[in-house]
């Protein structure tokens, strides 16, 4: 009995790995045909737009909110902890590091993932399991190129001037909360961060936004391209459109900064 | 001419269709006729390279699709239109969004010929009025009329149709069977009908070609069915419709 127990289990633990290179396989040649689509931007600039649109100008909202609410809980906590120091007039240097180069990017990440992600993968997996991306290849229509590419290249474009808005609206915050509560003087703050901050501060920061543009846009719409399973089956790849890219999201982050910081 | 020579197709474990060979000649309409997800839709898939089979090969107008890249298949695949059971109708886009939609993106045309195009399916279609409506806004009869439009538009020799009467009301069902027919005999097209309905195929189809257990036990003259002995198609004739 228990042998055959271990047969079993040791046969699904084949079929699993197998699946999960099949799955690799897969993804990667999905990833590589958005890629090579690229160049039919032109094609399709009316979806680039649309999706410009959904991935940029709509996310502003969420991006603003999520940036505010770190840099103001950064300027509260780390301005605390200073004091105990005596170096309060640290607190600028501490907090622009901190959301210019990890916090800002990450959870703008984050949000992305669940905005923009979700939005792709509920909207494309509808598309597959009601046959539209069938007909697309039915009628000689290559929809990798047609509803991919446009994501990939939106995100490419947009995650760069939303990070900048994260950084900008972060920091201000953190400056506001600096002076009203801790009752800091924004010359006081505002000095300790602009002579300070290094090249590579901005460009761990900006190297995430398309390093998260990949890695979201790619999971989110490979996992819809690939749901089945009816209605419950569009939930189930968004979920883990989201869950995935997020959690790629935040291992991409650590290795970004790691990587930079290290050769810089 | 559409040729499967020796299929077969696995999913997983499943073996959904064992050594099946079938030729589809144009001019002609033939029947695929099977109970439900025995793998006749797969069929159609096949014979427009959608997915692969795990043996044999498949021939379109003589050129072996059969391990043929996408991008290569395009080209093959306009000669056919699809109309899908669920319709697949871009559920964003209006009617005539819909019908133009591929000719725009694939063909190019210039917008007057696309309009001019368009104005023919749906007149031809009987859609008259309704060219701005969203699929959601029209009926099942009418979203199935609009999908062999859009099937229709580029003139394709071959028309593959999944369960083209599923899940519509008789008069509907009715509508869309002359549509069909007085189509081959206008255009002079070609057609493959996927059904579970018998009635649909002594209605319409030339050829008949009954799928079980993932072989084709019967590949012949409609009228031919009558005269077979096999079990199954004599229960089917007598039951008319398969819940299988």
């Amino acid at each position: 009995m228990p042998i055959t127990v271990v047969r079993s289990l040791e046969k699904e633990l084949i079929l699993k790995t197998k699946d999960f290179l099949l799955t690799m396989q897969e993804f990667f040649i999905f990833s590589m045909r958005a890629f090579f689509t690229l160049p039919k931007i032109k094609r399709y600039w009316r979806d680039f737009l649309d999706q410009a649109t959904i991935c940029g100008t709509d996310s502003i909202p969420i991006v603003l909110v999520s940036a505010i609410s770190i840099g103001s809980l950064l300027a509260i906590e780390v301005g605390n902890l200073l004091e105990e120091f005596g170096a309060k007039t640290m607190l600028g240097r501490s907090t622009s590091i901190s959301v210019i180069r990890e916090l800002g990017p990450l959870l703008m990440g984050l949000m992305l993932s669940a905005r923009f992600g979700s939005r792709n993968g509920a909207e494309l997996g509808a598309m597959k399991i009601s046959e539209q991306i069938d007909a697309l290849r039915a009628f000689g229509t290559d929809p990798v190129a047609k509803l991919v590419m446009p994501r990939l290249a939106a995100a490419l474009i947009m995650f760069i001037p939303l990070t900048a808005l994260s950084d900008f609206a972060g920091l201000q915050s953190a400056a506001l909360l600096a002076e009203h509560y801790h009752r800091l003087d924004p010359g006081i703050f505002w000095n300790s961060v602009y002579p300070r901050l290094a090249p590579k501060d901005f460009v761990v920061g900006f190297l995430k936004a398309p390093v998260f543009a990949i890695i979201i846009t790619l999971v989110s719409s490979y996992n819809g391209f690939i749901a089945k399973g009816g209605t419950a089956g569009v939930g189930r790849a968004t979920i883990k459109g989201i869950v995935v890219s997020s959690g790629l999201v935040l291992i991409a982050n650590f290795y970004v900064s790691k990587i930079v910081l290290e050769n810089m | 001419m559409i040729e499967l020579r020796n299929i077969t197709l696995k999913y997983g474990e499943r073996e959904i269709l064992k050594n099946v060979s079938l030729t589809i000649k144009d001019n002609t309409i033939k029947a695929i006729l099977g109970p439900s997800g025995v793998g006749k839709s797969t069929i159609l898939k096949l014979m427009l390279g959608l997915i692969k089979p795990n043996g044999g090969q498949v021939f379109v107008d003589g050129t072996d699709i059969t391990n043929m890249k996408e991008t290569e298949l395009y080209p093959i695949r306009r000669k056919m239109g699809m109309v899908f059971q669920g319709n697949a109708l871009f559920d964003s886009m209006s009617i005539s969004q819909n019908l133009g939609f591929f000719l725009r993106e694939n063909l190019q045309l210039p917008e007057a010929e696309v309009q001019e195009r368009v104005a023919e399916q749906i007149k031809f279609s009987g859609l008259e009025g309704y060219e701005d409506q969203l699929p959601e806004n029209l009926s099942g009869g009418m979203r199935k009329r609009v999908a062999i439009g859009r099937a229709l538009i580029f003139k394709p020799h071959m028309i593959l149709f999944d369960e083209p009467t599923a899940g519509l009301d008789p008069v509907s069902s009715k509508r869309i069977l002359n549509l069909i027919s007085e189509l081959q005999q206008s255009s002079n097209l070609g057609a493959v009908i996927v059904t579970h309905i018998i009635d649909d195929v002594f209605s319409i189809a030339d050829h008949a070609a009954v799928l079980y257990k993932g072989e084709i036990i019967f590949d012949d003259e409609t009228e031919k069915l009558h005269k077979s002995e096999h079990p199954f198609i004599r229960s089917i004739l007598s039951d008319k419709i398969l819940e299988l």
